[in-house]
């Protein structure tokens, strides 16, 4: 998915000067060819995320439209007040991509982990949270919302989710869920991201309605609505979509996520999933046992 | 102490006093510095959002009482309307919106925020080409915060000599993180420094008229509650506290016995 940011980037930057690539010493080689094309327009400016993200609102307060992009804890964890005052409060948008979240790092251990971003994140006024799980929803999304004067957080992952989703009668567009099934089931599964792939194959034949959401703020409450007479199981490997699902009232709603623990292994992503739970196979149990309890 | 330094301090407390807010000895070593600021940078009090202004950002933002009794000084605005400071309706809080009040180009408040955001500003005005500077006044508490050393080493990495930024260093972490020898900090970060009398108006106007290639940093040496000498003596006690009628009597006889 890095590699489909570099490429939209580029095309984007061929079109608009006013982008701004802001590095912390991460996809330094990714954009050797940004670097060579658009020299005055590529800092890899240091390890200092804090004040990355002061600098983008400050190139935003004189018209550009800055990219600031590294791993997502340090962008957002680290810097969560800078982008509440120097982006937000002050009207200085600009754009955060940030790869490695969840567990996409497993091996790195629980520094390296972020699940909370999306969640910390929605929670400030007037941003735009953005899980695209698939280079062709990252490519559609930084294309429509890059250059609105918001802050908005793209978060990218080396794992997107690999499912083709029919584009003959599924438009991506920011702000809408997206029904992959309406099976008119009692049970509605909701899932965000790159964890659709584990999600869609548990569940192939289980006969549930499943939503997926590209955009976690604003969440598409209109489609959220429509399925307030089923049980709603959320899936999702980090917090935020629940909470954001939440806002729509008079819903039975529970989630199947992250525990109250930190994941203190290493491995691969498959073994954190596993470890958690959001591996295909638990994922299935999980959508069985809340089906037996509904029938 | 020059009189129109004196008369904005007599604005500062009198807006204290009546709002019953306000940092008064943050407030009073920053008067020459901000006076000095807007004698010397290139404005437009008439068109706030003149395209060809300088920028100033004031990073250690609880000294937003000065900044809007300086900016009524210089005609951005009526002092009558700071009378409301932090009060529930009011445009001027104790720390400033750049979204309410004109001349003020960066809302701040919690530490260490401003002055990356000077650098970013910085930045764009290089890459337009443009010839406006940019200012930021920090404190000297306020470099405690790692965010400002991390400014500082991007600035002069990126050679940015349109960012001039001024220390406030009225030794306000004495009880605390005290930063001795700010000049030579500055210095090895690569920054040409200028350390002079923060309460001396000409030497900061010709600090801030020399041009630099390099980042500049104006060490300017102050004293918390300058002009009033009960701010001075107790400056901890009065850091967040603003006067009575007996306390706003006896600082304005203070102030008033000020050499001029």
């Amino acid at each position: 998915m890095r590699r489909q940011f570099r490429d939209t980037i580029m095309d984007l930057a061929s079109q608009d000067a006013k982008i701004i690539l802001i590095l912390s010493d991460i996809s330094v080689y990714l954009f050797n060819e940004f670097k060579d094309k658009y020299p005055d327009r590529f800092y890899n400016m240091g390890i200092c995320e804090n004040t990355l993200i002061s600098i983008a609102a400050g190139l935003s307060s004189q018209g550009f439209f800055p990219f600031v992009h590294t791993i997502a804890p340090f962008a957002t964890e680290r810097s969560f007040e800078q982008i509440k005052l120097d982006m937000c409060y002050n009207q200085f948008g600009g754009n955060i991509v940030t790869c490695g979240a969840s567990f996409d790092y497993a091996h790195d251990g629980a520094t390296h982990h972020c699940y909370t971003d999306l969640a910390i994140l929605r929670m400030l006024p007037g941003v735009e949270v953005i899980q695209p799980g698939s280079r062709r929803e990252l490519d559609i999304l930084l294309r429509s919302q890059y250059n609105n004067g918001k802050t908005t957080y793209f978060r990218l992952s080396d794992y997107p989710h690999d499912i083709a989703i029919p584009t003959e009668y599924v438009n991506v567009e920011f702000g809408k869920g997206i029904v992959l099934w309406d099976s008119s089931s009692k049970l509605t599964v909701m899932t965000a991201g790159p964890i659709l792939g584990n999600v869609m194959k548990a569940c192939r034949d289980l006969g549930v309605n499943l939503v997926y959401f590209h955009t976690i703020k604003p969440i598409d409450k209109e489609l959220i609505a429509r399925f307030k007479d089923t049980e709603i199981l959320v899936i999702h490997d980090a917090f935020g979509l629940y909470e954001a699902i939440c806002e729509v009232p008079n819903l039975s709603v529970s989630y199947h996520g992250l525990p109250d623990k930190f994941y203190e292994g290493y491995g691969t992503l498959q073994d954190a999933r596993r470890e958690i739970g959001l591996d295909t196979e638990s994922i299935r149990s999980k959508i069985c046992s809340t089906k037996e309890k509904l029938s | 102490m020059i009189p129109v330094c004196k008369e904005i301090r007599r604005d500062i407390l009198r807006i204290s006093k009546t709002s019953g807010h306000g940092h008064m000895p943050t407030c009073f070593s920053v008067v020459e510095i901000l006076h000095a600021v807007y004698s010397t940078l290139k404005h437009n009090p008439a068109i706030p959002l003149w395209e060809d202004s300088d920028i100033f950002i004031l990073s250690k933002g609880h000294a937003a009482l000065a900044h809007y009794c300086v900016l009524a000084r210089f005609g951005y605005l009526l002092i009558e309307e700071v009378n409301s400071f932090g009060s529930f309706m009011s445009d001027f809080g104790c720390h400033a919106d750049r979204l309410k009040v004109p001349g003020v180009e960066v809302s701040t408040g919690s530490l260490g925020h401003g002055i990356g955001v000077a650098v970013g500003i910085a930045l764009g005005l290089k890459l337009k080409k443009s010839s406006k500077k940019v200012l930021v006044l920090i404190g000297d508490g306020e470099a405690n915060e790692g965010s400002v050393w991390e400014a500082i080493m991007v600035a002069v990495n990126l050679k940015l000599n349109n960012l001039t930024v001024i220390y406030d260093g009225n030794m306000s972490q004495l009880r605390g993180l005290h930063i001795p020898n700010p000049a030579e900090r500055f210095a090895s970060f690569g920054c040409v420094v200028i350390e002079i009398n923060g309460h001396e108006v000409d030497s900061l106007k010709m600090a801030l008229s020399k041009s630099s290639n390099f980042v500049k940093v104006i060490v300017a040496n102050t004293q918390k509650g300058y002009g009033c000498r009960t701010l001075v003596e107790n400056q901890y006690e009065w850091h967040r506290k603003s006067p009575n009628e007996a306390e706003f009597k006896i600082l304005m006889e203070e102030l008033d016995a000020e050499t001029i």
